[in-house]
């Protein structure tokens, strides 16, 4: 790989054990990958932030970065952690769970990395089109190359972080133009009915996917909130990173690709394959975080309702679009329905709630929840979480 | 350090980090999490159902397909480093984010490009991370892993 002359000093431990490290890290991967060069970012995102995902080790790491002088040269955010002080309460978390998170989270700001703690990081911070980004989180990454138009590859949580203090990132993958083109076609003989049909579609194309960029097709436009779901389910179907819906971007793209037709009944069974169980005791959307117009579909959903006595129907969104749209949050909130910040259900020990099944709208979130916390998780739309949960 | 010492069978892969060691193999044909999959307090593999389930990858010549799972994994590595737990090398067929970073944090020698199937468990191997190298110095003559060590 080509490196600068300031590069070569970094690597060479000039400017501190710190960005060192941080320039080793983003040197191998660059080599291994078929980087010629560094890339500036206009920023990094970085996972790994809840200590239930990340763990001890990540505290010993992020307490080396840190004695060793290591600061974010460019604007830096973070996913979701383990809780905000409304869900520390719910799920009376033991003090050693609470001291580890809070220490982990400090230690990220030490680093100089913001406290935005969101999946969502685009609403608060939006990249420009064209920009070269250093994201991890997958949902976010594929959001940022397929709607936003910035260039991103799905990053790490340690790459993410060595292109934070660095402020570059391997010039490889997303970040390449020639390698953004779409290969393959995939075309609906149906009109999702909903945004669940819609994301289990986009589960299923990330599936069918494997290594391609997918262009689909004859697909009605869909809104903001609808394509953010769409590519996490992407991603956590399959290893997605970017896709293209046939629009003005992808026109003459689709020629001479290969094309998958899919059906109803593939994405109904894919429905069927990430649900388990019918009745459940906690109803969770927010996966990935809800964006103002989601949140502004729910109020007006749940106005005039009542949350059963015996469920709980828990949003997560982000502090910043929660502070920002303080209407929205009350008209909520009347029905009984509880706003959490910070973090969201996969990451944190839901575990802990005493739910047995947990009802959603995300594929993604049906997908990691089993595994992660060992919960049945039923599948259904926006609409029907707000049936499942009201009692009036 | 016994380079010296004559070869049975000579693998050239592609060095990612540089560093030699010579330790027994242990050799899986199972990706592996270390996120999850590998205790850091222990370095016994704890994953349900992995064929190296039970076992510690301390101070062997860890080889396995490539790495899977949260990218969180790579700081395990160093978290066993720390501890005197790591791996003393790691031989990968193909690279992947996770190990390598984990590799160059924690600074275990790592090759990748060679034929897992191979190597044999227990087999004594001389890892050179700088040339992409792995030697097999001495054959354990046992296929695979052995139930008799878990």
């Amino acid at each position: 790989m080509f490196l600068t002359r300031d590069e070569e000093r970094i690597l060479d431990g000039e400017a501190g054990p710190g960005v060192q490290l941080a320039m080793r890290i983003l040197v191998k991967l660059g080599d291994v990958f078929g980087a010629e060069k560094l890339v500036p970012v206009a920023s990094a995102h970085v996972s790994g932030i809840s200590y239930k995902t990340a763990g001890d080790a990540a505290i010993e790491f992020l307490r080396e970065l840190r004695e060793m002088g290591a600061r974010a040269s460019v604007p830096a955010t973070t996913n979701p952690c383990g809780f905000d002080e409304r869900l520390k309460g719910l799920l009376q978390l033991p003090g050693e769970l609470v001291r580890a998170q809070e220490e982990l989270l400090s230690l990220y700001e030490a680093v100089g990395l913001r406290r935005t703690l969101t999946c969502v990081p685009y609403y608060e911070l939006k990249p420009k089109s064209a920009s070269h980004l250093a994201w991890a989180e997958s949902s976010a990454v594929v959001y940022a190359n397929s709607v936003i138009g910035a260039y991103t590859n799905r990053e790490g949580a340690p790459s993410a972080l060595a292109a934070a203090i660095i402020g570059k990132t391997p010039d490889y993958g997303l970040h390449r133009p020639e390698n953004r083109e779409p290969g393959l076609r995939i075309k609906a003989d149906f009109e999702p009915k909903d945004e669940l049909e819609l994301w289990a579609l986009g589960f299923l194309v990330g599936e069918l996917s494997r290594g391609d960029i997918p262009l689909l097709e004859d697909l009605r436009t869909p809104s903001d909130w609808e394509l953010k779901g769409l590519g996490a389910a992407m991603a956590s179907g399959g290893m997605t990173a970017m896709f293209y819906i046939s629009d003005a971007r992808s026109a003459g793209k689709a020629e001479g690709l290969e094309g998958v037709e899919v059906g109803r009944a593939d994405v109904e069974d894919v429905i069927e394959r990430l649900s388990s169980s019918d009745e459940p005791d906690v109803v969770f959307v927010g996966c990935p975080h809800c964006s103002a117009e989601e949140l502004g579909l729910l109020a007006s959903l749940l106005r005039g309702r009542e949350i059963r006595p015996d469920r709980s129907f828990l949003i997560c969104t982000s502090r910043y679009l929660r502070d920002a749209h303080p209407s929205l949050i009350s008209a909520i909130e009347a029905s009984g329905a509880l706003v959490v910040v910070d973090t969201c259900m996969v990451v944190s020990w839901v575990e802990r709630l005493g739910a047995d099944v947990v009802a959603t709208n995300s594929p993604k979130a049906a997908y990691y929840l089993p595994g992660l916390s060992g919960v049945e998780v039923r599948l259904v739309n926006l609409k029907e979480c707000v049936e499942l949960v009201c009692s009036r | 350090m016994r380079s010296d010492r004559e070869a049975l069978l000579v693998l050239k892969g592609r060095g990612i980090v540089e560093g030699r060691c010579v330790a027994e193999a242990l050799v899986s044909s199972m990706p592996l999490s270390f996120l999850g999959g590998v205790d850091p307090r222990t370095g016994i593999v704890v994953e349900k159902g992995h064929d190296l389930e039970g076992l510690s990858i301390s101070g062997h010549v860890l080889c396995f397909p490539h790495g899977k799972g949260s990218t969180v994994g790579s700081y395990v590595l160093l978290a066993l480093k720390r501890r005197g737990l790591a791996p003393a090398g790691i031989v990968n067929e193909l690279p992947d984010p996770i190990v390598v970073v984990g590799a160059v944090i924690a600074d275990i020698p790592m090759v990748v490009g060679v034929d897992i199937g191979k190597l044999g468990m227990g087999d004594l191997v001389e890892l050179d991370g700088g040339a992409g190298v792995v030697k097999i110095l001495k054959r354990s003559g046992r296929l695979g892993h052995v139930l008799d060590e878990r």
